[in-house]
């Protein structure tokens, strides 16, 4: 006998298409981000051991490594890389744990924080070009004690920029660094419950005796650290493979690693990429090396504090280091203050005699010939940025989306992963994507370059939105729904209006980032596309110190205007919703 | 000398409008409730006299801590602890390491034994290595009144300590912390929205109204 099924009462829900991409998404940002990088570096083992297809190379063995060991200087290069990475990170995070238990709740650390955020989005290349200005033999410093303190009627013989122990380099790595990590450490104590909790228990400190530095040290930096590690080790491995700042600051006596393999891997001799493969797995095991040392550092420095946390002792003559701390910081802002008038003098300057701090004649000429050339790189800059920060804008959008849509956040796996092409040397797998890129050979090399720097601008992106979108107030997209909004009309009509200012911020964010890109430009486009960051870095070592100025004041100025732009636009909009 | 805490001549505004008057003396071992709707400058009141005044607000007066102005003092250095109305014990820290923290400093051993006799005391004994997260709202509560007592205050502030537990929890921890003050003659200041609270404190009750102070 049939029985008849029992008819169900459910009602048949299909799931909409925008839900099923937005479910989707979050694999493709992953996609996005493993795919490159983990090919990279295969594409980098591969030739090291000497397979390389490419060029008609097959003889596995390890003869790369063996011209590698032969190389005169590598133990220094090496050490050159280790050291202005370790001390460049070292002092930025100082100084930021330095900035941040001075001024903890104070109207100051806004100040700060409005001083510095702008030298975040300067591209490392200008900063290295403006810096090196500052204190080169006839730079502004020297200028500015010339000849009254100095005595120096003529340009002096200095070591720097381009002293053998990376001085400089440290020197601008650093300043370069601080306002990351301080505006990474202020976004911690932004998010709402962690923020209040902390300042909370930063007074109770204070009700009991603890003077405010000694109060942040030991209440506030073992909460706060924990999330600022990953910042920090990004920070580190930049700041150890870094090729724009040696090559502009740096010695070439020999250089640092990052830029040795570089230029062997762009050297007509065709075995020397064999050798700059293994170099980038020296690099690779470098930087990891580094990350481990500091991870290792954070364990024994635990160890020794935890029982200084408890032992009662209330005051570290903290009045002197409130001072110093303040005497610090106006000498970082001044000095990058100083080398900015330094580059934009540069950049008008027409005879400009040694000791004068002022150029004796202001002339434009240097920016109408250098206008003139760069039209091409300009247009290519803004192409690859905003085709490169739309995607991004786009993935992290659909993958923020996914996050309310499940009601959980992304896993720490998938916050690491964003992390992951701030932690891996891009020296390293940029080598290996463009040995795949010349296998594959069918992307065209605009799209190749652009699926690079998405790589890059992706994380900032992601890390900028992400905040301002998990602190929305779930209740207006539930009153939406209930109302009877789809989804997508949800996330169109209710969210992303909101998000506006956030959104404008993080495009202008990953339209800075593209446009200071060098090492994906220069690699991935094989050359052959350049763009104001390619061309300041390649002016910078060799012609006239006035066009490698302006070049730098372009770098500037394009991600400026896109800030300018980001910060005005909701205003505008504001107000004509008000009117 | 008995100890006290006297306002003097306070006039507390908020962007130049006149929020409370207020001059009092409040003797070691005495409470002083201040009631008030929200608005009404309870908070800023507390915060004045810890020396946190947030920028909207201005005031013109002298807090006297046992005979001796404080007013040029930081926060750090005035002496006087503060209960709010969570525990705000540091997660970072066990039981134990969030009373050692208050503590002066001294000889580790003696410390050691001090925490767990004064646990002990407050019905918290073997606690010492728990985590605060690992304890219910009344034990927070006395971990941070014991955290607060240990770090030798000289006059206490209260700001609607008892406002977040439950009728019962409420009873037995405001009984704890008031027979501790007493006990210790410490003068303090309670603001709190709770009638039954001020009854309990057995002292002088101030309501303000917003922008007036009546007694």
């Amino acid at each position: 006998m049939n029985v008849e099924p029992t008819k169900t009462t459910n009602i048949e829900y299909k799931t909409d298409l925008f839900t099923r991409i937005v479910k989707f998404s979050p694999r493709f940002l992953l996609a996005c981000l493993l795919i490159p990088v983990l090919a990279g570096l295969i594409g980098v083992v591969l030739p090291a051991f000497g397979w390389a297809p490419a060029l008609s190379q097959y003889k596995i063995g390890l003869h790369g490594f063996t011209a590698l060991w032969q190389t005169p200087g590598l133990v220094q290069m090496a050490m050159l890389s280790i050291s202005t990475g370790l001390i460049s990170t070292l002092l930025a995070f100082i100084i930021t744990l330095m900035i941040l238990a001075a001024f903890f709740n104070t109207v100051w650390l806004n100040y700060i924080q409005r001083l510095l955020s702008p030298i975040l989005v300067i591209p490392h290349a200008a900063a290295a070009i403006a810096i090196g200005f500052l204190i080169a033999p006839s730079g502004m410093l020297s200028r500015l004690v010339s000849p009254w303190l100095s005595g120096w009627e003529l340009s002096p013989q200095g070591i720097f920029p381009h002293d053998a122990m990376g001085i400089s380099i440290i020197l601008v790595l650093t300043l370069k660094e601080l306002p990351f990590l301080l505006l990474m450490a202020l976004g911690v104590l932004a998010q709402p419950e962690l923020g209040k909790k902390l300042r909370a228990q930063h007074k109770v400190a204070l009700s009991l005796g603890y003077c405010p530095m000694t109060a942040f040290f030991k209440v506030i930096l073992p909460n706060l650290y924990p999330l600022l590690r990953l910042p920090i080790l990004a920070v580190l491995a930049y700041a150890s493979a870094s090729v724009e700042m040696p090559l502009i600051l740096g010695p070439n006596t020999p250089p640092t690693l990052a830029v040795a393999i570089m230029q062997w891997f762009n050297d007509v001799d065709l075995n020397l990429k064999i050798k700059a493969s293994a170099g980038a797995l020296l690099q690779l095991a470098i930087t990891g090396g580094l990350l481990m040392l500091w991870l290792f550092g954070e364990k024994v420095v635990m160890y020794f504090c935890r029982d200084l946390l408890t032992n009662g002792e209330r005051e570290y003559s903290g009045a002197f280091w409130q001072k110093l701390t303040s005497v610090l910081i106006t000498g970082v802002i001044g000095f990058i203050l100083l080398a900015l008038v330094g580059l934009l003098l540069s950049s008008v300057a027409g005879f400009w005699r040694f000791p004068s701090a002022i150029p004796d004649q202001l002339v434009l000429s240097h920016f109408q010939s250098a206008l003139t050339q760069m039209a091409g790189p300009v247009i290519n800059t803004l192409n690859i940025g905003i085709v490169s920060t739309a995607l991004a804008i786009l993935l992290t959008l659909l993958c923020l989306e996914s996050e309310q849509l499940r009601n959980k956040s992304v896993s720490r796996f998938m916050s690491f992963i964003i992390y992951l092409p701030l932690l891996v040397p891009s020296i390293a797998f940029l080598f290996g994507l463009v040995w795949l890129q010349q296998l594959a050979n069918n992307l065209s090399v605009f799209v190749s370059v652009v699926l690079t720097h998405l790589l890059f601008v992706l994380p900032y992106v992601f890390l900028s939105l992400a905040g301002s979108y998990r602190r929305l107030d779930p209740r207006f997209s539930n009153v939406a729904a209930s109302l009877g909004a789809k989804p997508h009309k949800v996330f169109l009509k209710v969210k992303l209006p909101q998000l506006f200012a956030p959104i404008l911020i993080a495009a202008a964010l990953g339209l800075a980032i593209s446009f200071g890109q060098y090492l994906p430009t220069l690699l991935v486009g094989g050359g052959r596309i350049s763009t104001i960051t390619t061309e300041a870095v390649a002016l910078a070592n060799g012609a006239s110190r006035r066009t490698s100025a302006v070049y730098a004041i372009m770098q500037m100025v394009l991600p400026l205007i896109g800030f300018i732009i980001a910060w005005l636009l909701p205003k505008f909009f504001y107000k004509s919703a008000h009117h | 000398m008995q100890s006290s805490l006297q306002i003097k001549n306070l006039q507390l505004f908020r962007q130049k409008q006149l929020l409370l008057s207020l001059n009092e003396q409040v003797n070691g071992g005495e409470i002083l409730t201040i009631m008030g709707p929200s608005g009404s400058g309870k908070s800023s009141l507390l915060n004045w006299i810890t020396a946190g005044l947030n920028s909207h607000f201005h005031a013109e007066g002298e807090v006297w801590l046992n005979g001796k102005n404080v007013n040029g003092l930081p926060s750090h250095l005035r002496h006087i602890g503060v209960l709010y109305q969570d525990a705000l014990l540091f997660s970072h820290l066990t039981v134990g390491g969030n009373i050692a923290f208050a503590m002066p400093k001294g000889n580790k051993k003696q410390r050691i034994e001090k925490i767990e006799q004064m646990l002990e005391t407050f019905g918290l004994g073997g606690m010492v290595n728990r985590h605060p997260d690992e304890l219910s709202g009344g034990q927070q509560a006395r971990v941070a009144l014991l955290r607060m007592l240990l770090s030798e205050p000289k006059a206490i502030l209260l700001d609607e300590p008892f406002s977040k537990l439950d009728a019962q929890l409420r009873a037995e921890t405001r009984q704890l912390v008031f027979d501790t003050i007493r006990n210790h003659k410490l003068p303090t200041i309670m603001v709190t929205h709770d009638h039954s609270d001020a009854e309990a404190a057995n002292g002088k009750v101030i309501t303000l109204n917003t922008g007036q102070a009546k007694c």
